[in-house]
């Protein structure tokens, strides 16, 4: 279906020759658009494609397509004749540009009195996209629901009725977006996604809840891993808002709040804020640092990171705490560019040491499993070390 | 009275039967001999177009004044040039006068030994008359052979139209200065100390002798029901793309035709991360060649953009990129950086960093002693005066491309620097080591290698040494292997 505007031209200028262009008497054909696909796969930009049946002459032809009033880039179009609907030998011969417009014709030869399907893609600008997510865990945060919407907004000041809509991943969407409309749309439902609710410490990136008393603050997020083992997985997740609901297990939804999703290819996972655990109650201390030097102004350093931690909630949990040497080397000695070379001591009382697929030279990984307090009330207190050796420092 | 033909702003006048003497009369007869023909010759390094136009003029025995203007052009008065290509000696350009009160007109005295009709050429050099080539390259979905068009646009706004003009478009750098010393009969380093009027009245001449041979053959015949082939022919360090038959291009316009199309070529896809040349970022690249083989080769490639795109999966286009290639010799390769791709994660993590073989110098003197030496003592007026740093590094790719890819790696390292690893990497120059690695549909990589800096005393070299060993992970790693897929 084809929606004309009077800004967007797509004409045929029929039995016009080369010499005759300045002609007064044209008479046009306009060929109507058979199929509009908007293809997003890019990041970025745009790319629309439109299939049309041209009405050609034995003989030379001249195609117009204008674009005022719209941000085509004409660098970005390209005209082809789609093969095996034409008897006809049709080429594209050359094109013209008018001066001082925003329109182009392409000169084509036939063979013999036809018609050809065209297609024509060209990059558009104002015609953008964003994503933004529903995630609604259910009651007792076993399992979540994750929604992922498609925003197309259409700024280009073109209508584009009934166009095939393509994200860059799963099926073609069939929609229509007015001039200056937004066009919202759920493109996929993962159901049933096992939760993975993390609490965290770390005194670089999430810092300290009351910085006097030494107790870390302990932000929560729902951690998604974008593959298929853990309900995902069909595609890279793109960046967007993530509004976060959990049911009331009354039939209602509460608003948690809301995040957002970084984007996340496959195998990755995005972390998503929920809010921090007031119940969770991390106190890191320096527990030791002992400096010893080994000739001149070269040292070793001997430091014990001790954690209380208390789980005042209803439910086991599982506290990842990290703990960054070069900022406790900065820390106890001076701040330096120069790497950190250091080693787990044995008084470290992790149970499962560092975390092999998250530790790095710059992050210590580790997880401690946290009982549900009492039924009396009372948190159980664990005590955990961290034993660092900080050798070669000077 | 004037008879005016259809030219519009160059103009060629035989002021008829009127001796030189008198053409200051108020009351003048001149007829406008139609142009025959017209060449164009264009350079897309400059903006300078050399053109050459025929017509047929009817001589008179004896005087015969030419007047020819160019209102609202940009032609270079000072190149103007009028040559009687195939008359024999019968005709003698004997002046060229530049009238006083009117700008952009000339006027020669051709003196003839008898009446007749002769073909005159005019030819001058004007700006506005650019060209530039420009690319659309359409992978199919395997991404392994490639529909490549080839462009070239030429845009008119020289203030003149030309039509049916013989088009030939001039591929590469004007080099004019070797040219210009020879014309000048001077050393080539002291062209530029020329005055600018007299440097540019040599270029000029220089870049006319350069066109000189370009302009010879005649284009060939078009035919009307396919698109005009585009006939490429090397000269010199230079190369001539001949438009077949004839173009009109009015001012203010511009066309656009293609210059060849590459079916079937085929390609490959390589990822590669080079710092120095792609920044900091893994990127993949399209890889063909510009030969015969791969249905290309016909010409070298001009500079200019290409917008790549690839057939999708839903029987449409997808853009990956636009962006500007370089000049392409025939034979060479085609390496088109398609930018970042998000499938593919690519990052370096450091696991470990010790420091040994450390030297301290004593009281800043010339004595040092090595830490671990039995007889080391606890010198306490001693600083770090030399050690070696190892750093371990897992080098971490993730391919969710959906298709086995190949990574190709370069890393720089300044100083004396050791290479550890058991990969196999090869060194690219005297500080940068290369390797690659292959990596199956949703293979996890993590190549481990440890860089060993010899610093301060201990630095003998500027220079990276390539060591093959095994890798040890560190302690608190429960993986062991060197490479974990």
């Amino acid at each position: 279906m084809c929606k004309r505007l009077p800004f967007y031209l797509f004409g045929l200028l029929l039995y016009m020759s080369y010499q005759t262009a300045e002609a007064r008497i044209k008479l046009i054909t306009l060929p109507v658009r058979d199929r509009v696909e908007i293809q997003l796969d890019h990041p970025d930009q745009t790319l629309v494609e439109e299939e049309r049946t041209v009405p050609l002459s034995a003989g030379l032809n001249q195609v117009d397509f204008s674009w005022a009033n719209t941000r085509i880039d004409p660098q970005s179009i390209v005209f082809r004749i789609l093969k095996g609907d034409s008897r006809a030998e049709v080429n594209v011969l050359s094109v013209s540009y008018p001066p001082g417009e925003r329109a182009l014709v392409w000169n084509v030869s036939s063979g013999i009195a036809t018609t050809a399907r065209v297609r024509i893609s060209y990059v558009i600008a104002a015609l953008t996209r964003h994503y933004d997510y529903q995630l609604i865990t259910s009651h007792r945060e076993k399992s979540l629901t994750l929604m992922q919407y498609l925003n197309i907004r259409n700024g280009a000041n073109e209508v584009f009725g009934d166009s095939w809509i393509w994200p860059g991943f799963g099926k073609q969407l069939l929609k229509s977006v007015g001039i200056n409309q937004t066009r919202r749309v759920l493109i996929d439902k993962y159901q049933n996604i096992p939760v993975n609710k993390t609490y965290t410490v770390d005194p670089v990136k999430h810092g300290w809840l009351i910085k006097a008393e030494q107790k870390l603050l302990v932000p929560m997020h729902y951690v998604l891993k974008n593959d298929t083992r853990h309900g995902l997985g069909r595609a890279a997740i793109p960046r967007g808002k993530v509004r976060i609901f959990q049911e009331d297990g009354n039939g209602g939804r509460v608003f948690l709040g809301e995040d957002w999703g970084a984007t996340t290819p496959l195998d990755e996972e995005m972390a998503l804020f929920v809010g921090v655990a007031k119940d969770i109650v991390v106190k890191r201390t320096i527990e030791q640092n002992k400096q010893k030097r080994l000739s001149g102004m070269l040292y070793s350093h001997d430091v014990v990171i001790k954690y209380e931690i208390e789980n005042f909630k209803d439910i086991p949990v599982t506290l990842t705490v990290i703990e960054h040497p070069r900022q406790v080397r900065d820390q106890l000695r001076r701040r330096s560019e120069r790497e950190v070379e250091w080693r787990i001591g044995s008084k470290t009382s992790f149970k499962d040491g560092p975390d092999s697929d998250k530790t790095t030279l710059d992050k210590l990984v580790f997880k401690v499993d946290l009982p549900a307090r009492s039924k009396s009330g009372a948190a159980h207190k664990q005590i955990r070390r961290l034993h660092l050796q900080l050798n070669n420092e000077w | 009275m004037v008879i005016v033909m259809n030219v519009k702003s160059v103009l060629i006048g035989l002021m008829c039967w009127l001796p030189a003497t008198l053409l200051a009369n108020n009351i003048d007869l001149s007829t406008v001999p139609p142009r025959e023909g017209v060449q164009l010759t264009i350079y897309n390094s400059e903006d300078i177009t050399l053109v050459r136009e025929t017509r047929l003029v009817s001589f008179k025995r004896g005087m015969n004044p030419l007047q020819f203007s160019w209102a609202n052009t940009l032609i270079d008065p000072t190149s103007v040039a009028l040559r009687f290509p195939d008359s024999g000696n019968w005709l003698e350009l004997l002046d060229t006068t530049y009238p006083h009160d009117k700008q952009q007109m000339l006027y020669w005295n051709v003196e003839a030994e008898r009446a007749g009709v002769a073909r005159v050429e005019i030819s001058y050099f004007t700006s506005g008359l650019t060209w530039s080539a420009d690319y659309t390259a359409i992978s199919n979905q395997a991404e392994d052979a490639m529909h490549l068009n080839g462009f070239v646009r030429i845009r008119n706004k020289s203030g003149e139209d030309y039509e049916d003009a013989e088009v030939r478009l001039v591929v590469g750098t004007i080099n004019l200065v070797e040219k210009i010393a020879q014309l000048a009969r001077i050393q080539m380093n002291q062209v530029g100390k020329l005055k600018s009027e007299v440097r540019n009245e040599f270029k000029k001449r220089a870049a006319r002798m350069m066109m000189e041979a370009a302009s010879m053959d005649r284009a060939m015949p078009a035919t009307a029901s396919s698109p005009k082939q585009i006939i490429k022919q090397g000269l010199s360090e230079y190369f001539i793309y001949t438009i077949e038959g004839r173009e009109t291009i009015p001012t203010g316009w511009s066309k656009r035709l293609r210059s060849f199309e590459g079916r079937d070529v085929p390609m490959s896809v390589e990822y590669r991360y080079r710092p120095t040349q792609y920044g900091d970022q893994l990127v993949r690249f399209y890889l063909l060649k510009n030969d015969q083989p791969s249905n290309l080769g016909e010409s070298p490639l001009p500079n200019g953009r290409v917008q790549v795109l690839r057939e999708n999966s839903v029987g449409g286009l997808s853009l990956i990129v636009s962006r500007d290639i370089q000049y392409v010799p025939i034979g060479d390769d085609i390496e088109l950086n398609l930018g970042t791709d998000p499938r593919v994660v690519f990052e370096l993590t450091k696991l470990k960093v010790w420091r040994d073989d450390i030297w301290m110098r004593v009281n800043g003197g010339s004595v040092y002693h090595r830490i671990g030496d039995a007889a080391l003592r606890l010198e306490l007026n001693s600083t770090v005066g030399g050690w070696n740093e190892h750093v371990l590094y897992a080098q971490r790719i993730r391919n969710n491309s959906g298709k086995p890819i190949q990574v190709k790696v370069r890393r720089s390292f300044p100083g004396d620097v050791v290479f550890k690893s058991n990969f196999g990497p090869t060194l690219h120059d005297y500080r940068t080591v290369e390797y690659a690695h292959a990596l199956k549909v949703g293979d996890h990589a993590a190549l481990l290698y440890e860089v060993i800096t010899r610093n301060g005393r201990n630095q003998k070299k500027h220079q990276l040494e390539l060591m093959a060993a095994r890798v040890q992970l560190p302690a608190w790693r429960k993986d062991s292997s060197g490479v974990k897929r």
